[in-house]
C-alpha cells in the first residue's frame, strides 16, 4: 500500500472510521514486526510480539498527533524508533540487576529440586535447616515449596522479581542439601 | 492478547480524536492564557515606578525582549519535541534569543566592572527572585505540563526542560516589569539562576510527567474493558 493510502486510512481513522483504522493496523502490523526483527535479532519471537504490540499501544495512545499535511511513515517510524530505544533502555536496566536462570531447577517434578524427605530422618531438622536459611532464602521455600504458590503469585507477594525468586530457592535448596547430607 | 485480537479492540475502542494543532498554534494559545496572567501578577505586585523610563535604557530592553523570546522559542520547541517526526531544528530555536539575553548581562557585568571595579560586581541575597519568578510562571507552567501531556513523549526530560525554559523566561520577564534589580550581575546570578534552578527541575520531572508506560497503559485498561 503507497504513502497517500496509508495517510488517508489515518485521516479517516483520526475521524472515527473504524474500519479504516483496523485496515491500517493491519497493513502496517508486518511491516512493524519486520524492523522489529532487524533491529533486534537477539529477541525471542514472543518478545518481538510484544514489541511490535506496544509500538501499536503507543501509536493508538498519540494518535491525535498526526498531522495530515505532514506523511504518515516518518510519523510511524519516530513512534517505533523511540518505543524500540525506550525497550533497549529498560531490557538493560532489567538485565544488569537479573539473573537469567531459566534452566533453574524449581518444580517437584525435577529431581535435581527435590530433596530426598527419607534422607531426613527428622523432619524437625528439616524445620529448623529452614528456619535458620537467610531471610529470602526461607520465604522463597515457603513460598514455592510448602504454600506451593506459583512463580508469578510469589513474586508479586513478595514484591521481588522471578528471576530474584528462582536464584533465591536455588540457594535455599543448596543449603538445605548440604545439612541433609551432613 | 494476540496481536490480531489487538488490533481489533483499538479500532473497536477508537473513536474520533481532536488532532493536536501545530506548534506555532499551540504556542499562541499557551500565550493567549499566560500573558494575561502575567500581567494581573504585574499589576498586583505594581509596576515598578520607573518602568517608563526604563524603556529608554538599552540594555534592559534588549534583556526584556531576549527573556519574551526565549520563553517564547522553548515554548514552541517543546510543543515540536511531543509531535513524532517533527523537525529537530526546531530544539535549537531557543539558543539565539538565550545567547543575547546571556551575552547582554554578561556585558552588563563586563561593563560594570570596567566602570566601578570590583564593587561593580558585587553579589548580595536576593532570594525575593525565586519565588517570585514561581508566583510570576506558575499558571504558564500549570498550562504548559497540561498541554504537553497531550502529545508524545519522545524526549520527556528535554520537553520538559524546554518548557520550563519558556515558563521560567516569562517569569523572568514579568519581573523585571516589578522588581527594580538592574546590576547585572545580580540579574544573571539570581535571576538567570533562577531560570537555570526551574529548567533544571523541570527536565528532572520529566520521566514522571511524560510517561509511554503510562499512556500504554491507560489504552490497555480500556481495550480489556467491556
Amino acid at each position: 500500500m503507497d504513502n497517500r493510502a496509508l495517510e488517508m486510512l489515518m485521516q479517516a481513522a483520526q475521524s472515527g472510521d473504524t474500519r479504516a483504522y483496523a485496515q491500517l493496523l493491519n497493513e502496517i502490523t508486518p511491516r512493524l514486526r519486520q524492523i522489529i526483527q532487524n533491529q533486534r535479532r537477539f529477541l525471542q519471537p514472543a518478545d518481538i510480539e510484544d514489541l511490535v504490540q506496544e509500538v501499536l499501544l503507543s501509536l493508538h495512545a498519540v494518535r491525535a498527533t498526526y498531522d495530515p499535511q505532514r506523511p504518515f511513515k516518518p510519523w510511524l517510524f519516530a513512534i517505533a524508533r523511540n518505543r524500540l530505544a525506550d525497550g533497549a533502555r529498560h531490557y538493560a536496566r532489567h538485565a544488569a540487576h537479573e539473573l537469567q536462570v531459566e534452566d533453574l531447577t524449581v518444580t517437584f517434578s525435577d529431581q535435581v529440586a527435590n530433596i530426598d524427605a527419607e534422607a531426613y530422618g527428622d523432619p524437625e531438622a528439616l524445620k529448623r535447616a529452614i528456619q535458620e536459611l537467610p531471610r529470602g532464602q526461607r520465604e522463597a521455600i515457603e513460598m514455592l515449596k510448602l504454600r506451593e504458590l506459583s512463580l508469578k503469585e510469589a513474586a508479586a507477594a513478595s514484591g521481588t522479581s522471578v528471576g530474584a525468586l528462582k536464584v533465591s530457592v536455588h540457594r535455599a535448596m543448596a543449603r538445605l542439601r548440604k545439612v541433609v547430607n551432613g | 492478547m494476540e496481536t490480531d485480537r489487538l488490533i481489533q479492540r483499538l479500532a473497536e475502542t477508537s473513536g474520533p480524536v481532536s488532532r493536536l494543532a501545530p506548534p506555532s498554534i499551540r504556542t499562541a494559545i499557551w500565550l493567549a492564557l499566560a500573558i494575561p496572567y502575567v500581567a494581573l501578577v504585574v499589576f498586583v505586585m505594581t509596576p515598578r515606578s520607573d518602568l517608563v523610563a526604563k524603556l529608554t535604557d538599552a540594555a534592559y530592553v534588549v534583556e526584556q525582549f531576549a527573556a519574551l523570546a526565549t520563553g517564547i522559542t522553548a515554548a514552541l520547541a517543546a510543543f515540536a519535541s511531543i509531535m513524532p517526526g517533527f523537525d529537530r531544528r526546531f530544539l535549537l530555536l531557543p539558543v539565539p534569543p538565550f545567547a543575547v539575553w546571556f551575552g547582554s548581562l554578561s556585558l552588563g557585568c563586563v561593563q560594570s566592572w570596567f566602570q566601578f571595579g570590583p564593587d561593580g560586581l558585587s553579589l548580595h541575597p536576593d532570594w525575593f527572585c525565586f519565588p517570585a519568578i514561581i508566583l510570576v510562571g506558575m499558571v504558564p507552567a500549570i498550562t504548559m505540563a497540561l498541554m504537553l501531556r497531550r502529545g508524545a513523549p519522545l524526549t520527556p526530560r528535554l520537553t520538559t526542560a524546554l518548557g520550563g525554559l519558556a515558563t521560567a523566561g516569562l517569569g523572568n520577564f514579568g519581573l523585571r516589569l516589578f522588581h527594580p534589580q538592574d546590576a547585572s550581575i545580580m540579574v544573571l546570578v539570581w535571576q538567570m539562576g533562577t531560570v537555570f534552578v526551574l529548567t533544571a527541575l523541570a527536565g528532572w520531572a520529566g520521566r514522571w510527567l511524560l510517561d509511554w508506560r503510562a499512556l500504554t497503559g491507560t489504552v490497555r485498561r480500556s481495550i480489556t474493558v467491556r
